[in-house]
């Protein structure tokens, strides 16, 4: 018994040491989370969590430019651009974190190992590029099958990855001499240039990094020593953390009650990211009654906008998305702002269904929404109440974003309505809008509308083989009028994501007017841009 | 022990081991059946159909379901459970660096579940039918209804987020160092190293966590208990020992509990082993990097090899779980245990 009562006050007395704060600590931290998992292989990233990690750990030749949009070299000092030939020439005082320096043999290496292991961002270029070289140490080309515009900015998904450490660690693999091409390895552990290294990593978990103070750009001094990205938070829990400071950034993924009610902290403030993609309502056009575009024109006027906005209003100035007007956000490429944004309007919508071939009452509408974004049920539910206004039967069907998928595959099987929040992978209007609704890629999640249109079509084709920006922006404005004009999409909103954020911690691409934001998403949370106190 | 005890034991592995191999075949297909491509969830919504076919291939997911479990086996015989699609690691990796922390938790919540549960299922039936029993079954039953979910936010509101005496989320405080890894039990790592500190640290993180997920079960405990003690202790020979004068507490502890305790064990070993797979919700809420969160996420991206590792690990624990409490069971009652063939 004495034995017990020995190791209970023990116990007691550990727990009540491990209650005493810890010394302050002379490192600063910055402590976020995401969804899991994080992906830390640079040819197999492609989610929010792994975009934060590539823009940390890694570098790309070209990064987006800060708040202007455009695209300005990183890694490369230069590049040039000869008919299909893109030349770029490498910094000199680049190294990654084993103290290599950068060559162009790592540029050649991570190309192939992204186009090899077929996964990641490997769609962006497998069909445009014929070959990559080093033509020395200094100096790598891309030669490309045909002229294709969306291809530097494509490059921002290229990471490079140091080759001679990752060939080091090749095991037995699929690859033939390159092994498993050192999947094992860059699965746990990082081999970049990037502004920090990683120290520790658990896809599910917890990822640590440390600030790489070799970085061959100045860090600020401010900038965090030690982030340590958490995965799958619940919010509750985010609110705890919050609350009791043990936490500085949530994730964009709380539900707006929550925002609202940190963000009415005193010690609180939130962080917003926009401009890069959009929340769909996507009419199937291949099933009656929505076959009829006058049909799709009446269901767009009859949808209550503002309380769509209501419904993500965080606070008085702040919701997760801003009117739209079109299938490109405000402030990408060829976004035309000519366009009028949409409103409720009973009559017009009346009017055009009077033109419709159908009898609403003959028809019942299908309005799916995703099972794992609850916030998606609201809005069928206000659809629901809109379009039985204008005598449509309609069926609210929640669906598991697995079975969503494979539902999509076939134009029958695919809802009169489906709800998908899309946003660009790289910055260029192509990678938001080429997949959505050109005839040949119909029957994904992105092209529920099975919209076959010659006229569309077209446009986006010479989107992608023109050059000039200039023209690439007249021809996505043109684009966007015609879509406005089919109307194989409500455009409810363009996205906006919402962050809270300790006043400790400040980001100078995630606050203000966007002057020194990003457009693309996750790139603005490049650490080194962070200020924490 | 006699060799038949032995030979039983024998028995129920080889027994448990043909389980094993008709719950592989059972997850294997209904995995297989879940909607959706598991190549497509993997690669993510902007992968192309080209890049989901090399997948597909590379998994070999375009075989016939005998071709592919004939796969599965040829690994598993390798130590190999294949690479999960979620995590992109090795499962064996996963299931390495997630099941010690489920299984400290729930080693935690058994042991709050017997600790108080029991206790408490003895004290009503002492005091049957009157406060005492009263506000135990009271309790017992708010332990039983309430989800452990909501236990779990309801902790953390009290003693994380208004008290703040303890700590919310995960299994040690940041800039504490794991202990040097030898169970995979933080605490008994901690202890083991002699780093009292590390021990108070991970101790007080599992608390709630812990608390949350025993509370079902120390309510179902006592529930069960007290019936059982009660039954007890109408019986003649507790009858007897208090007509010999014997303390409260001895009849209690020796002639009303012991007895009573044989069919509470069976069902407090399966709700014991139930922790394991249903401590997802209490994992979530306090981000504990565990097992059973791991087997949900594995569900929802269906990670076949994710997936089919997880149920495995599972059963194998219900299974000797089961023997376990079959072995306390048969020590707890003479008539089995001297049985020549106390199990089948």
């Amino acid at each position: 018994m004495r034995t017990l009562k020995h190791t209970v006050s023990a116990a007691a007395l550990a727990a009540a040491i491990a209650m005493v704060p810890l010394a302050a600590d002379a490192q600063t931290v910055l402590r976020l989370d995401e969804v899991p998992v994080g992906e830390l292989d640079p040819a197999k990233a492609t989610d929010f969590a792994d975009t934060m990690l590539m823009f940390n750990a890694y570098d790309t030749l070209l990064l987006p430019a800060q708040g202007t949009g455009g695209l300005v070299p990183h890694l490369a000092s230069d590049y040039s651009v000869d008919g299909n030939d893109f030349t770029f020439t490498l910094r000199d005082d680049v190294t990654f974190e084993s103290g290599n320096p950068l060559t162009a043999d790592d540029v050649v290496y991570s190309y192939d190992r992204l186009i090899a292991l077929g996964q990641g961002f490997s769609h962006l270029f497998r069909d445009h590029v014929a070959s990559v070289e080093a033509v020395d140490d200094n100096t790598v080309r891309f030669t490309l099958n045909a002229p294709y515009a969306p291809f530097l900015a494509a490059l921002t998904r290229l990471q490079i990855v140091d080759s001679q450490t990752a060939m080091a660690n090749e095991l037995e693999g699929d690859y033939g001499e390159r092994g498993d091409y050192a999947q094992a390895y860059l699965s746990a552990n990082s081999a970049g240039t990037g502004a920090y290294t990683v120290t520790d990593h658990n896809p599910q978990e917890l990822t640590l990094l440390a600030r790489n103070d070799d970085y061959f750009i100045d860090i600020p001094e401010g900038a965090p020593d030690e982030v340590r990205l958490v995965y799958g938070l619940e919010g509750a829990t985010v609110r705890t953390l919050m609350s009791r400071g043990e936490h500085d950034i949530s994730s964009q993924w709380l539900a707006p009650e929550i925002v609202r009610a940190l963000a009415e902290r005193d010690d609180m403030h939130l962080f917003t990211e926009s401009g890069t993609g959009g929340f769909y309502i996507k009419m199937n056009t291949q099933r009656a009654p929505l076959d009829d575009v006058h049909c799709r024109r009446a269901l767009a006027h009859a949808l209550d906008y503002d309380s769509v906005i209501a419904l993500i209003q965080i606070t008085d100035e702040v919701a997760q998305g801003v009117r739209a007007n079109g299938p490109l956000p405000a402030g990408m490429l060829g976004a035309n702002p000519d366009l009028p944004v949409p409103t409720r309007d009973m009559e017009a919508a009346q009017a055009e269904l009077a033109q419709c071939a159908y009898d609403p009452a003959d028809h019942t509408i299908e309005i799916s929404w995703i099972a794992e974004v609850p916030l998606e049920e609201r809005f069928a539910l206000l659809m629901q109440v809109n379009f039985q206004e204008l005598g449509f039967d309609t069926e609210v069907v929640r669906v598991p974003w697995a079975l969503f998928t494979e539902r999509v595959t076939q134009v029958d099987t695919t809802p009169h309505i489906g709800q998908v929040y899309v946003r660009a992978t790289t910055p260029d209007p192509d990678a938001l809008i080429y997949n959505m609704y050109h005839s040949d890629v119909a029957g994904t999640w992105q092209s529920t509308e099975w919209l076959n249109d010659p006229e569309v079509d077209a446009l986006l084709e010479a989107g992608r083989s023109t050059i000039d920006q200039d023209e690439r922006a007249q021809i996505y404005r043109d684009l966007g009028a015609r879509l406005v004009e089919l109307q194989p999409t409500i455009y409810a909103f363009d996205t906006q994501s919402v962050y809270v954020a300790r006043d400790a911690v400040e980001a100078e691409t995630l606050m203000g007017d966007g002057s020194n934001s990003y457009s693309l998403d996750g790139a603005n949370f490049m650490f080194r841009h962070m200020n924490v106190q | 022990m006699s060799s038949t005890f032995f030979k039983t034991i024998g028995i129920r592995l080889w027994t448990s081991a043909l389980v094993l191999v008709g719950v592989s075949i059972l997850i294997f297909c209904i995995a297989r059946v879940i909607p959706g491509d598991p190549a497509r969830i993997a690669l993510g919504p902007n992968a192309t159909q080209e890049q989901v076919e090399l997948l597909r291939e590379r998994l070999h997911l375009n075989e016939s379901l005998p071709v592919q479990y004939f796969e599965f086996v040829r690994e598993l015989f390798q130590g190999d459970l294949g690479v999960s699609l979620y995590t992109n690691r090795p499962v064996t990796t996963d299931i390495g660096d997630f099941l010690p922390a489920t299984l400290e938790l729930v080693v935690f919540a058994g042991i709050l579940m017997v600790v108080i549960g029991i206790p408490l299922g003895v004290l009503a039936a002492r005091y049957r039918d009157k406060l005492t029993d009263n506000v135990v079954r009271l309790l017992s039953l708010l332990g039983v209804v309430t989800p452990t979910f909501v236990w779990a936010v309801f902790l953390m509101l009290i003693f994380a987020f208004y008290l703040e005496i303890l700590p919310v989320a995960g299994r040690l405080s940041q800039g504490v160092d794991p202990p040097p890894g030898v169970t995979g039990f933080y605490t008994i790592d901690a202890l083991l190293a002699g780093q009292w500190s590390t021990f108070g640290n991970a101790f007080s993180h599992i608390i709630l966590p812990a608390t949350a997920l025993a509370l079902t079960g120390i309510g179902q405990t006592a529930r069960l208990t007290r019936a059982s003690v009660a039954e007890t202790y109408d019986k003649p020979y507790v009858e007897m020992a208090q007509a010999y004068g014997f303390s409260d507490r001895r009849i209690a502890s020796k002639y009303a509990l012991r007895p009573a305790m044989i069919p509470s064990l069976t069902i407090m070993g399966l709700d014991f082993a139930a922790m394991l797979g249903g401590a997802f919700l209490v994992e979530a809420v306090f981000a504990w990097p565990g097992l059973a969160r791991y087997g949900v996420e594995t569900i929802l991206h269906k990670d076949l090899n994710g997936i089919v590792g997880t149920v495995l690990v599972i059963s194998a624990f219900f299974l000797i779980v089961n023997m376990l409490v079959d072995i306390a069971v048969a020590w707890l009652n003479p008539r089995i245990r001297l049985q020549k063939r106390w199990a089948g």
